[in-house]
């Protein structure tokens, strides 16, 4: 048993010099932090996209609602269709803001996965 | 971890890294190779890491090994059939062994075993950490180190 361990420490390989091997692998981290640059900013510009989306959908939301509640109140002889319509999103507010909510979420998502797939 | 921390870790074990792939592959330059895309792979995740540096980077190599022989699966042609003696002998041995008949020895036992003789008998580590670096247990390491003295005995002539 002695022998075949102390051949085996002995005979341990030995590796040419590190010089062009650390060369080589300086090279590739550069490659990899080029890339790692790249997708941080894209991540970084998905979520401002995604906050911005967001933050557009609650002010189109909120500009929707003021206008429906502030609209005078249709006398018989105006009503035409267009009041009859507001006159129901106005029954159907929650069903608005929800819509439009749902709608900003997923252009936020939609904008940052195409980024990604650019990627 | 910062790039000149990690670099400095680098220089540090990549001998040693780089041996321990060349044993287990057999071939400097498919060593080196390995040894690269583990450190890119440790560096992309350096910011996570925490402990002990030299058994990760083992670990992460070790781990590029086992895909390199999934996507590079092993010749179905034997060693001891003529197509190989033919290779073996017109092929230049690789000058990292001082030994051919020990490299050669080293790839006719099983992944396993060559990956604990080296570790073991090359790198000086201790079961404890080899255990760690394969991921299993210590009893498992201590099994793969006998019966691979034993499988290593049939080719080697001492």
């Amino acid at each position: 048993m002695k022998d075949i361990e102390q051949y085996l420490r002995e005979n341990a390989p030995e590796m040419p010099d590190e010089g062009q091997f650390m060369i080589e692998t300086n090279a590739r981290l550069n490659a990899v932090e080029g890339i790692k640059k790249t997708v941080d900013g894209e991540r970084r510009n998905g979520r401002i996209a995604l906050i911005v989306a967001l933050a557009a959908g609650l002010v189109l939301g909120c500009v929707i609602t003021l206008l429906v509640l502030f609209m005078p109140a249709p006398s018989a002889a105006d009503s035409s269709a267009f009041t009859k319509a507001l006159e129901a999103l106005q029954d159907k507010q929650g069903f608005l803001y929800g819509a439009i909510a749902v709608f900003a979420v997923a252009l936020g998502i939609v904008s940052l996965r195409k980024k990604e797939s650019v990627l | 971890m910062t790039r000149e921390r990690f670099i400095s870790e680098v220089r540090a074990c990549q001998g040693r890294l780089r041996r321990f792939l060349a044993s287990l592959c057999g071939d400097a330059a498919l060593a080196d190779d390995l040894a690269q895309e583990a450190l890119v792979r440790a560096y992309v995740s350096s910011d996570r890491f925490i402990g002990n540096f030299k058994a990760w980077v083992f670990r992460i190599a070790y781990n590029c090994f086992i895909d390199n022989l999934r996507r590079v699966p092993a010749p179905s042609v034997s060693l001891e059939s003529p197509e190989a003696l033919h290779v073996a002998d017109g092929a230049a041995s690789d000058s990292s062994f001082r030994h051919e008949e020990l490299r050669r020895a080293l790839t006719k036992i099983p992944e396993k075993e060559r990956t604990v003789i080296v570790l073991h008998y090359f790198e000086d580590l201790p079961v404890k950490d080899i255990a760690s670096i394969m991921q299993i247990p210590a009893g498992t390491v201590k099994y793969h180190l006998s019966v691979g003295r034993d499988h290593l005995k049939q080719h080697i002539r001492l």
